[in-house]
């Protein structure tokens, strides 16, 4: 009996957790870079991001180093994929589903920024429904239709596990975790601007 | 003497109760994330990748079923060698990390994966872990306690 409940909840456990070729996925998307959202993706200097939106580390990240991020990715300088991950829990889920809906939209930077900037202080408090991931859409600048409807019908959320799964296979063990050219970038230059901008001007990209 | 082995049988059946609920709150709340559970395992950098995920997944229920074993009172003598043996493991897994000066959280509820340099608490999750590890032996060594389905004339013999 008990080993038939052990056996079922591991089964179980693994059916959930793989990779699941059929979700739909945003446009920007594909399985080769593991599930992630991918910007620019013909320039040369490659960036690999793992984060989740309730992550107060990715939070603290993305005040020190977004802004300077964001002008790198809409200048076209860098090849940045996104994964956002959700190790976290339920609002990590409906938070990465609704940036996705923004990718379709083409409101993906300024999504990725207004939820940073609407961060609830404690992690699965019941803030981030659907409902007020829209009213953040919306103040994002993306108030379609067509994004209202993707975020209340979920419509990403199973892709979430792809991005998860894919993040457990390269061995991504805290958040956030960059690579830049596939090198982890070092620990200490996270919270630090300046050597962080060094580390890309070594790359050519200023 | 005779009055101490007397308390015995309420002995084990606390021994039995305090093991048996640690592992399966343990497995309970890790099976909650699953992937969380498999990050943890993975910042151990004891097992090569897919075998700490694989592990991640598996460990959870090991734990449910161990611990509703306990807890009912069912095979005593092989479920607490087998808590007993997971919580030697735990403890060796902790020890190592705490020696190479990696900055982790054991997981062992729950969570799990690095943490910034000081906020490990590898001293007390051992104290911990060498504790019920103590409760193990104690049930290895007395299974029958009361309330439990295991009955003398079982012994050695698997019951389930």
């Amino acid at each position: 009996m008990i080993l038939f409940v052990v056996l079922i909840g591991v089964g179980f456990s693994l059916l959930s957790n793989k990779t699941n070729s059929k979700v739909s996925i945003p446009s920007t998307v594909s399985a080769s870079d593991g599930y992630g959202i991918v910007l620019n993706k013909d320039a040369k200097v490659k960036v690999d991001l793992w984060e989740d939106f309730q992550c107060p580390n990715c939070r603290n990240f993305e005040a020190v180093a977004g802004g300077y991020l964001n002008d790198l990715a809409r200048a076209g300088k860098i090849r940045i994929t996104f994964h956002p991950m959700t190790f976290i829990g339920p609002e990590s889920i409906l938070a990465a589903a609704a940036v996705a809906c923004a990718v379709d939209s083409g409101k993906f930077l300024e999504m990725h920024m207004a939820l940073y900037e609407s961060q609830p202080a404690k992690e699965n408090s019941g803030t981030w429904t659907n409902a007020a991931l829209k009213v953040i859409a919306a103040a994002a600048g993306d108030s379609s239709s067509a994004t209202k409807s993707c975020i209340d019908s979920g419509k990403y959320v199973n892709w979430t596990k792809n991005v998860e799964a894919d993040a457990a296979k390269k061995n991504v063990n805290s958040t956030p975790t960059m690579f830049i050219n596939g090198k982890q970038l070092d620990q200490t230059h996270y919270l630090n601007l300046a050597a962080l901008k060094a580390d890309f001007v070594a790359l050519g990209v200023k | 003497m005779k009055k101490i082995m007397g308390l015995q049988p309420w002995v084990t059946l606390f021994a039995r109760l305090l093991l048996g609920v640690v592992l399966l709150l343990a497995g309970y709340l890790k099976a909650q994330s699953p992937s969380k559970a498999q990050m943890a395992v993975r910042a151990y950098r004891l097992l090569p990748v897919s075998i700490a995920n694989l592990f991640g997944l598996v460990l959870p229920w090991l734990e449910i079923g161990a611990g509703i074993l306990l807890i009912v009172g069912i095979a005593v003598r092989y479920s607490s060698l087998f808590g007993g043996a997971l919580m030697l493991l735990f403890v060796g897994a902790i020890s190592q990390a705490w020696v190479r000066g990696l900055s982790i959280d054991c997981g062992c509820f729950g969570g799990g994966g690095e943490v910034a340099a000081g906020q490990t608490k590898y001293l007390q999750e051992v104290l911990r872990d060498l504790g019920l590890t103590a409760t193990a032996i104690f049930l290895y060594l007395y299974p029958h306690g009361k309330f439990g389905f295991d009955k003398a004339h079982l012994e050695g013999v698997q019951s389930e």
